[in-house]
């Protein structure tokens, strides 16, 4: 049997796995918007923590990350252990926001901006960033998914069934019982990514001889991106800090992961969930980074750095099977994150623009249709670009091939989001911070984003997040105290957040 | 941390935060800058991870139940 034949049969048991699992969870359904997007918010710990996982790390991971690594060294293992520590600041947020969203009944993340700030237009402007930044997210997932379909079969399969596959799947993750088939499937996707990296990982480490000669190898073979920066110049400190900035902030900037700081039922559950993910973030992120190093060494002189891993698995020291399993956990992990941006995306749709700015009068069954509506369409825009981004368009991208790469994309979509932190600080840190200064923040630092993006400008040598972000912040701050705060509703939520954070010895 | 009120433990964290991020920078681009060895940066990334996570489970270890 041909691999084309077994790359085939390895997706129809993985899609038959994923819709037997997504069936399964829609028996547990029920009704309403808080059920739909949140699972009613009880989620226990084990499974909150893998879907966050699966959310957080996508097909980023064993592509982008490996080809970052393969191409310019070390620092990208800086880099995305840069995103790792910020995890820290879980200590900070994943209270507040489980302890508002059980009080308030948020749904949302910019529900609870457009409450704390009381104004629907707060919501509403970083709905919208979402909207912009997260279609070029959502959308190199799908690309990374092709590219690798592509690879394992040598070919065969042309890149654009992968970004097929893997749109179709996301949308029926999500679409079959919202955010109940979307954990439980994130759950089944998470452990297939760690086991069957970690298994392939340990099969390129032992026919390289093991740790010692793995490690000594890179030394002799390629000492220059063992430091920063690099000789060539990969990893300067404005790119280390352009890449790294917005990603350090992730956690509360990206509403597909800031919404799943409102599901876990009990503190007990939030303490496994947070533990769990950075037991699974460091060793998922030691494993892509090895495998990039090790990709270097068996695959030297790549002209395209995330075909590194594609180009691995077509070796002959990987078995067969076990590549088509890579394969397989690489597009779970694509695609756990891509459904899960699809279900945040209709929530913040149907909540905050639709039910915010729209129709305020909307009922919640409505509102749930409206939301089940823009998972498709979200998923059809997503598909577009990556279309576009893979180069398969007629009217396909000018740029070099490091402007194309995964990693650089995922990033600047970050750095537009990168622009809602200061709002979502001054929220739960500061009483004075008003709506019109989140909102000048978010529009003039995402319009400088834009314009830097699009354009390549990168004045002192700053990438596009930093320059919005520096921009951003003090704007947030001058507008909030030149204008009046919303000051009963901050003294209310904030004394609320006092009290009880104090009761459950959080920080 | 609402300005103003007494949050130590609150401070002492974000403090602890900002050094931690201060080493992400100073030590593999002015320490180990020349240094191409897997015992430079790669070993010191992992264990200044290592670091973060072992404090964030030193905090959140201590967390309580409560009914919102």
């Amino acid at each position: 049997m041909s691999a084309t034949f077994w790359v085939w049969f390895g997706i129809s048991v993985y899609i038959a796995a994923g819709l037997g699992i997504a069936f399964m969870a829609r028996r547990q359904l029920g009704a309403g918007v808080s059920e739909f997007f949140l699972a009613n918010r009880k989620l226990g710990g084990f499974i909150s923590a893998l879907t966050y996982s699966a959310t957080t790390y996508s097909a980023f991971m064993m592509i982008g990350l490996a080809g970052l690594t393969y191409l310019s060294g070390v620092g990208a293992l800086g880099f995305e252990l840069t995103y790792l520590c910020g995890m820290f600041m879980m200590v900070f947020f994943l209270p507040r926001f489980w302890l508002v969203g059980k009080k308030y009944g948020y749904v949302s993340p910019m529900e609870l901006l457009s409450d704390r700030y009381q104004n629907r237009g707060v919501g509403a402007t970083a709905a919208i960033l979402a909207l912009v930044f997260l279609v070029p997210y959502g959308a190199v997932q799908l690309v990374g998914v092709g590219y690798l379909v592509s690879g394992v079969s040598g070919g065969a399969i042309a890149v654009g069934w992968g970004i097929v596959i893997a749109a179709v799947c996301a949308i029926a993750w999500s679409s079959i019982a919202g955010l109940r088939s979307v954990a439980w499937t994130d759950a089944f996707q998470a452990l297939i990514m760690i086991t069957v990296s970690a298994a392939v990982l340990g099969v390129v480490i032992n026919a390289l001889g093991g740790f010692g000669a793995f490690f000594g190898k890179l030394e002799s073979a390629v000492p220059g991106l063992l430091t920063v920066p690099t000789a060539s110049g990969s990893w300067n400190l404005n790119m280390f800090i352009g890449l790294a900035l917005p990603w350090l902030f992730f956690l509360i900037s990206n509403p597909q992961v800031s919404q799943r700081l409102f599901i876990p039922k009990s503190v007990t559950a939030m303490k496994q969930m947070l533990g769990g993910f950075l037991i699974f973030g460091f060793l998922y992120t030691m494993i892509s980074v090895l495998w990039g190093f090790s990709a270097r060494l068996l695959v030297p002189g790549l002209e395209n750095a995330d075909l590194a891993t594609p180009t691995m698995l077509a070796l002959p020291i990987i078995p067969t099977g076990l590549a088509i399993v890579v394969m397989i956990g690489i597009t779970a992990a694509a695609i756990s994150t891509i459904d899960s941006i699809l279900l945040t995306l209709s929530s913040v749709w149907a909540r905050d623009i639709h039910k915010g700015l729209i129709n305020r009068q909307v009922s919640e069954k409505r509102e749930l249709r409206v939301g089940q509506w823009v998972i498709p369409i979200m998923a059809i825009i997503a598909f577009v670009f990556a279309w576009w981004a893979a180069g398969l368009a007629p009217f396909e991208q000018a740029g070099g091939v490091f402007d194309r790469m995964i990693a650089p994309l995922s990033s600047a979509a970050s750095a537009g989001l990168l622009m809602a932190v200061p709002t979502i600080f001054g929220a739960f840190f500061w009483k004075r911070g008003t709506a019109l200064g989140a909102m000048v923040s978010m529009i003039v630092g995402a319009i400088i984003v834009l314009v830097f993006q699009v354009t390549g400008e990168k004045p002192l040598g700053w990438w596009p997040g930093v320059w919005g972000f520096v921009v951003c912040v003090p704007l947030f701050v001058i507008v909030s105290l030149a204008t009046k705060p919303p000051r009963d509703k901050a003294e209310e939520f904030l004394g609320y957040l006092k009290g009880a954070l104090k009761k459950g010895r959080f920080i | 941390m609402v300005w103003g009120a007494p949050m130590t433990k609150t401070v002492w964290a974000w403090v602890w935060f900002g050094f931690l991020l201060a080493l992400d920078i100073a030590i593999p681009w002015y320490v180990l800058t020349s240094v191409e060895r897997m015992s430079a940066a790669f070993l010191f990334w992992t264990i200044w991870v290592l670091a973060a996570i072992a404090s964030a489970f030193f905090i959140f270890i201590k967390w309580r139940a409560v009914r919102p």
